[in-house]
């Protein structure tokens, strides 16, 4: 008997809990009919934002406003649409939260900028920009486009990234990319580690830097690469027997090699200024 | 005529053509055509310096200081230091009182280059000794900056220490790539860095601007 009445009073409260947390939330559904390759772009200040390719020709939005300190503001001219979460006086990092899942064309442009929080894209073809001031940033399974990001200490998440044009810019968030090859990939960290895992297909340009950051490569053995490594001020180290070329700079030992690996058809540079550099075989 | 023969007549030469023994000698002696051509290539040289970019006098100066501090120039007139230059190459000079630094500062610059240029290789096991000035202590951020940082504190007053933080962290990479481009002026990749530092720099005002703007 005891139990139950415990049991009810839990029930009870949570009830509570719940209408007092949903009573200031609203939900927005959007529906847009959109022609070949739209653009879509996303302006929330505080809260995540999720997008993922969908059926083609149209845009589905579902936006969850926590509070009415904030508005979701929309447009569409042409092809373009446009989300904007207008924040009111007195909104803050939790009144001004509005939380965003979009469905997309797989060939669409998307812009999407947040402050809080966290990104997520996925498995779209078309160009995709985000700039995040502190948010977290993931990419998966995209192909065929320019992936650009911008962020000041967000963490930064690119995985299974085909064919792509990527171009990262990152303060002091870790950059990590797990299968990303392209005609040119660049990351340009300051303090952000920069860890790559994969075989720097497609004949592209890899091109990793960064003030402090570590920088952390992983290849396979077959990799067919081109690379040159160098820390100013730091360790350089690869666990592969590559064969050497000679570098047009004064270095010390350890601190930066030039070397092939197969048929070197990626070019692949490496720098840091104080940063640890290791180029790491893959352990299969 | 030999070598000695023709050098007697080497401003001559320069100045007022050639005869066809002095041609002669040219076409044979590969010495005396190397130094003929040196003296042309000098000259036209820097005829082209001096007119595609006149450094200040104060760069001039600096390097007149420098050369007879360390006894490679000395208090002589032209005309005894060059007795057998051409007089159109004396005339050259003398209207150009510095122009001769030109392709001396040139030939130090290489000289030094040759001197310290080490090519690196994976397989090297020698550490090249490599001098790298300290780095200069931190300055505060410029004005632009703070102007930038006082509009997001204005806006943002939560991310203030945030963007302040990431300019100070672009600064010294800034600082740090071009005290490597000092130790080192011919290193294309520090370029490199320094090029990736203002980026980020440019990224941090973008951002800053962006978020400020919009609302």
């Amino acid at each position: 008997m005891h139990t139950r009445q415990c049991a009810a009073r839990i029930v009870v409260v949570l009830a509570l809990v719940g209408v007092a947390f949903g009573a200031g939330t609203v939900r927005k559904d959007l529906r847009f009919k959109v022609g070949k390759r739209p653009t879509i772009s996303v302006d929330n200040q505080y809260g995540p934002i999720t997008v993922k390719a969908g059926a083609a020709h149209q845009v589905i939005v579902t936006a969850i406003l926590h509070s009415d300190k904030v508005e979701l503001d929309q447009s569409k001219s042409g092809n373009r649409i446009g989300l904007v979460s207008h924040l009111l006086p007195g909104a803050d990092a939790t009144s001004g939260v509005v939380e965003y899942e979009i469905q997309v064309p797989a060939d669409a442009n998307v812009t999407v900028q947040s402050e809080t929080g966290p990104i997520h894209v996925e498995k779209l073809r078309g160009d995709v920009t985000i700039e995040g001031t502190n948010a977290p940033i993931s990419v998966l399974d995209g192909a065929d486009g320019h992936v650009h990001v911008k962020t000041l200490n967000g963490a930064v998440s690119l995985t299974n990234i085909r064919n792509g044009h990527v171009e990262i810019v990152s303060m002091g968030g870790d950059v990590t990319m797990s299968s990303v090859s392209g005609p040119f990939v660049k990351v340009n960290s300051n303090s952000g580690k920069i860890q790559y895992d994969g075989d720097f297909g497609a004949e592209g340009n890899y091109d990793f830097s960064s003030h402090t950051g570590n920088i952390e490569a992983v290849a396979p053995a077959y990799a067919s690469i081109d690379v040159l490594a160098r820390s100013s001020n730091g360790p350089v180290q690869s666990d592969f027997s590559l064969e050497p070329k000679h570098t047009p700079f004064v270095a010390a030992v350890g601190s930066a090699f030039h070397g092939t690996l197969g048929k070197a058809a990626s070019s692949v540079s490496l720098f840091s200024f104080s940063g640890r550099i290791h180029l790491k075989k893959r352990q299969n | 005529m030999n070598c000695q023969e023709f050098e007697s007549v080497l401003p001559d030469y320069l100045e007022s053509g050639h005869t066809s023994e002095q041609q002669a000698h040219l076409s044979s002696c590969s010495s005396c055509a190397g130094l003929v051509a040196d003296l042309n290539f000098i000259s036209a040289t820097a005829r082209q310096l001096q007119d595609a970019e006149e450094p200040s006098p104060a760069v001039w100066n600096a390097l007149e200081i420098q050369l007879r501090r360390e006894g490679l120039i000395r208090d002589i007139p032209i005309r005894e230091v060059v007795p057998a230059c051409s007089s159109s190459l004396l005339d050259f000079f003398r209207r150009r009182r510095t122009a001769w630094l030109v392709p001396v500062a040139a030939a130090l610059v290489i000289a030094a280059g040759v001197k310290l240029y080490r090519p690196f290789g994976a397989g090297d096991t020698n550490p090249v000794a490599r001098a790298v000035a300290p780095a200069p202590e931190t300055p505060a951020n410029s004005g632009e900056d703070e102007r930038v940082l006082s509009t997001v504190a204005a806006r943002f007053p939560a991310q203030q220490a945030n963007y302040r933080k990431n300019m100070e962290d672009a600064n010294s990479y800034i600082r740090d790539a071009e005290q490597s481009i000092k130790n080192d002026p011919n290193d294309v990749y520090s370029q490199e860095l320094l090029i990736n530092a203002y980026e980020q720099k440019q990224m941090i005002y973008d951002l800053a601007v962006d978020r400020t703007g919009e609302q």
